[in-house]
């Protein structure tokens, strides 16, 4: 047993991790809240990834490419929502998967036509380049950055969620949204903030992965799928199990590359049917939501 | 097309959409090519068509939204390709049913997985199982799938059957061999939904909670539909790699799995032909818009933008856009006049030869249904409490109590829809205890629903059918190829029970369209249809106008003859009238039971419901 | 074909109205054309004054830069051979008037990088269309299957982008040609030049994506290293296709103790598995080298990471510097389009000019006739020097340029990222054995 790998591998697994983890989040608050099952999450991912490549381009700063992603991607989430997703709140689960999957191709290949099918640079920030000697290997000192930067944007997000009023509204609307209307509250303002930070979730870990992955329009398709296989082993609508989820996802990628790496995303969908069949509200769900 | 299992006419109408169908596909490569579409576009239309055929079953007529039909669709194909090229056989015939067993063979493990869950989490796990069929498919199975590249040189079919052996050569050819297959598909297809298959089907879609507590295995009849989905998508596979010579590995993509879903929503699901119109719109946009000149790569984009404007626009799809339109061309036509009753017309006034005042005290019957020391218990909250209770064959029994004595528990525990921590139900000596709600009314225990549990899409006539259905075919029969409306003890019982509760006039009318009180009555009515030897009665009096308080008295009265009923109602003017006896309930215990007079004047039953200090104890029957 | 139609004892048509059936306006073998024999859609499609080609390029999904690139060279192609200019004034046979005479019409469609809509479309422009030729691929499972398509329906395919060697491998066929250099051809090329600038018993270490092609390169690769260098490959990290963070392969590649890195992944996964090479320091430890460069590759990555790495492609436009056809064809490029072609777009402008000139030879569009003036091995003056195709196995014979990325500041312009270092002659390099290609008959 090689020790030194098994730990590099299980360390990678812990950032392969974290980046599906913020996208995992944004997709879970929607379904959870809305209902809605969101397939153009992966586009919102690929969008946040070009606002900030174009942010880097015009001013060099890579903070304010971080921005970029995430406010443009929380403008787009908000015009959407308003424009489109709204009109599908009382239409079958169908529909809604639809006219996302729809909203999907219409913003990837948008994006195509403006910048066509090469992969931009967004290189790697100057406080991120090099390696950081861990003592058993030689790990990517930006890989070990976005462990942080995603853990940063987990507490402005639980502290969003847990200590605001407009967060205490989301959660008891992702718990009973038939309640939430009732008592009066403006539901509309609710749902535009879930899906306004929902979108802004998958910006922002779009522009933070650029410099890791390459950025092309296609890039939030395989996340995409990931992502909901995430919130499926972690709970649907469930903050923790989005972050442990995510966790666990990018253990099994990592860990059955190591063994085999034709079955990684095989073991993937694996544990997502096992945990489907055993316990269906995954994790940390609640029981018998739906 | 659609709903038209209870359209009856001549037999030319009834066939219309075979018909109709025949003639498009015959029609079909001479209309394309005018609009610039090839004789490859409409095998390509009709292969998809197949494929859609079985999933419009699974989600139109069933309700199932399912994301992994590309695994049998795949399944099949290189089942076939690969029988093919090896070389296994010649004989395409062979190799296509290979492929179509394949892909049922799969449905069926990958359904029992599957169907465990409903709703979204089946959704996704279907889409899981269809992703891991695609990984397979790309590595480790590589070798005899051709991995990536997957299996070129598939050979133009040889028919073989027995005695002589077809040569498709031509495209031509091979386009009349998809135009049989997807005929005999859709032909079947429909046969499959006017059986009394079907009709449980479009049941379990519209209320499955009420498919299952009229007493049908709502589980078997899903996997059911799922299998027969995969069955096409097998097949219809296998086609894809004959008709193009080449089986490719995109057939297990997730976008296949999507283009199929996407293709059905544009036709119109619930149409059986949806996908054929959503694939033909779909496929036809793909090509004709790729040809505008110097579009480029934005064609996508704008078959994109054009697909969410039809989904927003469409609900039903084209399809669905159709039967909308030709139902309001057709005008509001006389309802029920399309749907005379089938037998011999049974009287419809109330019948004046059953007694009007009914009140029998048969306290030394046998006894019919009883509970003992019947128990629920929610963690923490003790909903029932030890509750005994018989009832006497014939009796009319009333349960009452204040809110939240546990009345609707207690008396989903009778009805065998929530299992009791402890304490058995009993019914003519039969233990029924957690054996389910389907097995409870198949052995005669029906239930009526306090909030009106009807299979919203159809008519009234298709709600009592499905009832009448559960008792003549059991909780699960593999029927699908008899037409539900010929059975003639089916609809004899559906004519008398549409008497009883006096809609027999209101045969036709789509269950959205009825009053409330008849929606009641039609709630009471689908209970009576299992022929029930004991009938549960939640609330049947709730949300009632004084007329139709009293109309629905009357109408229990009739119906009780030779039949048990218990009740829960909270109007006591009804009670009073209508008991032989009553239990009362109260903190999930038992407080008191007799006549209506002995429960007047029983001072615990007047404590409990306006709060008193005296002190409560159960009481001894 | 011909043995299984004995066994047929009738023609039935099962379904009513049969007897519209005659009017259907599909290929059906004519028998009307006293002069020439009926092949494919020849002489059907090249009645009038056009003759038509299909041409199918991935312009949406995980390819559509290269796709977008083959496409230009498809249409610079066309526009010369219609009207003249490029290469067509220096082949001979060429006039700038068409070809035979007859005007070149396409039509294209996007293969979304699936091989299925690349199969559907060229079926469609085969059948509707009546393509006397078809062309365009940029993966080897199009590739493939468009070949089993060309044998089908007689109509020939002009291979575009594809390096496995199974093409023209044992799943060549006789109505497809194909010009890029194989697997086998690009590692035979390199072996010598990485012999010498890197020298002889090195320990490699290779990450391969997980199908027909990747495999190819890297037994290729691995077996030429071997024999001729003594490398020794301490193991391979195969990763499924598609992979995006290549983390956990890296860190093995990382850790193995190899002299060099030998990439196989190709396209998207090219620029991904680099870049995370140079952040998990693999490149500051050991030498890459990529047995075939994608085409954006380097434009994508940046020379920080290209730098010092070893490769082939089938074609650089720096050649325009050694070679008068090779100037040609770039600056015509990139008048029209602004940028520098990359090899795609070479291999579509090449392949429609050697089809054009052996059409012009064989004086016919005869499918036969076209192919037989393929297989005779005439020699071209193209950007790559001299080229022909072999009749064995129809794998053209041509030069393989090799490859090293230059440092930031030796560039020139920014379009400067790779110096030439050896250009091995086609016949050097072509596999003796024909990679078990037995063609069929026409």
């Amino acid at each position: 047993m090689n020790w030194p790998l098994l730990f590099a591998q299980v360390f990678n697994g812990l950032t392969l991790g974290a980046l599906l983890v913020l996208v995992a989040m944004g997709l879970t608050i929607i379904f959870g809240a809305l209902g809605v099952v969101n397939f153009a999450h992966g586009s919102f991912y690929a969008l946040g990834a070009y606002a900030g490549v174009v942010a880097y381009k015009y001013s060099g700063s890579f903070l304010l490419a971080m921005v970029s992603g995430a406010v443009v991607l929380l403008v787009v989430g908000v015009i959407i929502e308003r424009g489109l997703i709204r009109l599908y709140y009382n239409r079958p689960k169908e529909d809604q998967i639809l006219v996302t999957f729809g909203v999907a191709i219409v913003v990837v290949e948008a994006i195509r036509a403006h910048f066509g099918g090469l992969a931009q640079h967004l290189p790697v920030p100057s406080w991120g380049e090099g390696a950081v000697n861990l003592g058993l290997t030689y790990y990517p000192t930006y890989r070990i950055e976005v462990l942080g930067i995603v853990a940063c944007a987990l507490v402005a997000l639980y502290l969003v969620l847990f200590r605001t009023k407009i967060g205490l509204i989301v959660r008891a609307g992702i718990e009973d949204p038939l309640i939430v209307n009732i008592l009066g509250i403006n539901v509309t303002r609710t749902f535009l903030t879930v899906f306004g930070l929902g979108t802004m979730a998958a910006g922002f870990a779009g522009v933070i992965n650029g410099p890791i992955v390459t950025v092309t329009p296609d890039m939030g398709a395989d996340v995409l799928v990931q992502s909901f296989v995430v919130i499926v082993i972690g709970g649907v609508g469930s903050f923790w199990g989005a972050l442990v989820g995510g966790l666990i996802a990018g253990e099994i990628l990592s860990l059955t590359a190591m063994v085999q790496p034709a079955y990684s995303q095989v073991m993937l969908f694996a544990a997502m049917a096992v945990v489907l069949i055993l316990r269906p509200q995954g994790l940390f769900g609640v029981q018998g939501r739906q | 097309m659609s709903e038209g299992a209870t359209r009856r006419g001549g037999p030319f109408r009834e066939r219309l959409p075979e018909i109709v169908v025949g003639l498009a596909v015959i029609a079909l490569p001479f209309a394309l090519p005018p609009i610039g579409g090839t004789l490859d576009l409409a095998q390509r239309i009709l292969d998809w068509g197949l494929f859609g055929l079985g999933f419009d079953i699974l989600f139109g007529f069933t309700g199932l939204l399912a994301f992994g039909q590309a695994a049998f669709f795949g399944a099949g194909g290189f089942t076939a390709a690969y029988l093919l090229t090896a070389p296994y056989t010649e004989n395409a015939v062979l190799a296509l049913a290979a492929g179509t067993v394949v892909g049922a063979v799969l449905g069926l493990i990958i359904g029992l997985l599957s169907l465990r869950r409903s709703g979204i989490y089946f959704a996704m796990l279907t889409l899981a199982f269809g992703e891991m069929a695609y990984f397979l498919e790309i590595s480790p199975l590589a070798k005899w799938t051709g991995g990536e590249n997957g299996i070129a040189g598939v050979p133009t079919p040889t028919l073989g059957f027995g005695l002589f052996t077809l040569n498709l050569e031509t495209p031509d050819d091979v386009y009349w061999l998809l135009a049989v297959l997807f005929f005999l598909g859709f032909w079947l297809a429909r046969r499959i939904i006017r059986s009394p298959l079907g009709l449980v089907l479009r049941a379990i879609r519209d209320n499955e909670t009420r498919a299952s507590a009229v007493g049908h295995d709502v589980q078997k009849y899903k996997l059911t539909a799922f299998v027969i989905a995969a069955a096409y998508a097998g097949l219809a596979g296998g086609l894809l790699g004959l008709l193009q010579g080449y089986m490719p590995p995109d057939a297990f993509y997730l976008d296949t799995s999507g283009q199929l879903v996407v293709q059905t929503v544009i036709g119109g699901a619930g149409t059986l032909v949806g996908p054929a119109i959503g694939a033909a719109v779909w496929l036809y946009l793909y090509t004709a818009l790729q040809q505008v000149a110097d579009i480029g790569s934005l064609w996508k984009m704008f078959l994109g933008a054009i697909f969410v404007v039809l989904v927003t626009v469409l609900r039903g799809g084209i399809g669905g856009g159709f039967v909308l339109l030709w139902r309001r061309v057709r005008g509001a036509r006389k309802e029920g006049s399309l749907d005379a009753p089938m037998t011999a017309p049974v009287g419809q006034a109330p019948a004046t030869t059953m007694p009007v005042d009914r009140r029998r005290a048969r306290r030394d019957g046998p006894v019919v249904l009883s509970a003992t020391e019947l128990t629920k218990r929610y963690s923490g909250l003790l909903a029932v409490d030890r509750v005994s209770f018989e009832l006497m064959d014939g009796e009319i029994r009333a349960v009452i109590g204040p809110n939240g004595a546990g009345k609707s528990t207690f008396f989903n525990m009778l009805a065998g829809v929530v299992p009791p921590t402890s304490g058995d139900v009993h019914f003519k000596g039969d233990r029924l205890t957690g054996l389910g709600v389907a097995v409870v009314c198949q052995r005669g225990l029906a239930k009526s629903f306090q909030i009106n549990q009807l299979f919203g899409t159809l008519s009234v006539r298709e709600n009592v059918l499905i009832a009448a259905l559960a008792r003549h075919l059991g909780k699960f029969r593999l029927s699908l190829l008899r037409n539900v409306l010929r059975i003639s003890d089916l609809a004899r019982l559906v004519d008398e029970t549409l008497a009883a509760v006096q809609l027999s006039d209101r045969a036709g009318t789509p269950v959205s369209n009825l009053a409330y009180g008849e929606k009641r009555r039609l709630e009471i009515g689908l209970a009576l249809a299992t022929r029930p030897q004991v009938l549960l009665l939640d609330e049947p009096m709730a949300g009632m106008s004084p007329n139709e308080r009293t109309d629905t008295v009357r109408l229990l009265k009739r119906i009780a003859e030779g039949i048990s009923i218990v009740i829960v109602e909270h109007d006591m003017d009804v009670i009073f009238e209508l008991a032989d006896r009553i239990t009362v309930l109260y903190n999930g215990g038992k407080i008191a039971e007799g006549t209506p007079e002995q429960i007047q004047a029983d001072p615990h039953v007047r404590a409990a419901y306006l709060g008193s200090p005296v002190a409560h104890e159960p009481a001894r029957g | 074909m011909a043995a299984r139609r004995d066994k047929t004892v009738t023609r039935r048509r099962v379904l009513k109205g049969a007897a519209a059936l005659g009017a259907l306006p599909f290929i059906r073998p004519a028998s009307s054309f006293a002069a020439d024999e009926t092949i494919g859609n020849f002489p059907a499609g090249v009645q009038g004054n056009t003759a038509f080609v299909g041409v199918t390029s991935p312009l949406t999904g995980a390819y559509s830069a290269d796709g977008e690139d083959l496409l230009k060279g498809y249409q610079l192609a066309i526009e010369h051979l219609n009207n003249g200019g490029g290469l067509v004034g220096k082949i001979p046979t060429l006039t700038g008037k068409g070809v035979l005479g007859k005007k070149i019409e396409y039509k294209y469609a996007d293969t979304q990088t699936q091989p299925n809509p690349a199969v559907q479309a060229q079926t469609g422009f085969i059948t509707q269309n009546k393509a006397i030729m078809f062309t365009g691929c940029v993966s080897s499972a199009e590739a493939i299957a468009l070949e089993k398509l060309a044998q089908r329906y007689k109509v020939i395919n002009m291979v575009g982008c594809s390096g496995a060697n199974e093409t023209t491998g044992k799943d060549c066929q006789r109505y497809a040609f194909r010009s890029q250099p194989s697997a086998y051809m690009a590692a035979k090329a390199l072996t010598p030049v990485l012999g010498k600038e890197l020298g002889k018993n090195l320990k490699s270490v290779y990450l391969v994506p997980d199908y027909a092609y990747g495999h190819s390169v890297e037994q290729s690769t691995g077996e030429f290293t071997a024999n001729q260098l003594g490398w020794k490959s301490l193991g391979s990290q195969v990763c499924p296709l598609g992979t995006t963070d290549y983390s956990s392969y890296l860190l093995n590649i990382a850790n193995s103790g190899a002299d060099v890195f030998v990439n196989v992944a190709f396209g998207a996964d090219a620029v991904a598995s680099c870049k995370q090479a140079k952040q998990f320091g693999v490149l500051d430890k050991m030498k890459m080298i990529v047995p075939n460069i994608s085409a954006f590759q380097a434009k994508e990555l940046g020379a920080e990471i290209m730098q010092g790495v070893y490769g082939t492609l089938d074609f650089w436009w720096t050649l325009a510097e050694q070679n008068e056809a090779a100037k040609i064809f770039v600056d015509a490029f990139d008048a029209k389009f602004k940028y520098k072609p990359s090899w795609p777009a070479h291999i579509a402008y090449t392949q429609m000019m050697c089809w054009a000139d052996a059409v012009e030879r064989a004086k016919s569009y005869n499918p036969h006739l076209v192919i037989k003036a393929l297989e005779e091995g005439h020699k071209l003056q193209l950007p790559l020097g001299e080229v022909w195709y072999r009749a064995e196995d129809h794998q053209q014979v041509r030069a393989v340029p090799v490859v090293v990325g230059k440092k930031p500041g030796e560039m020139r312009n920014p379009d400067d990222y790779f110096r030439i270092v050896g250009l091995t002659p086609g016949p050097d390099v072509v596999p003796p054995d024909f990679l078990g290609c037995k063609l069929p008959s026409v």
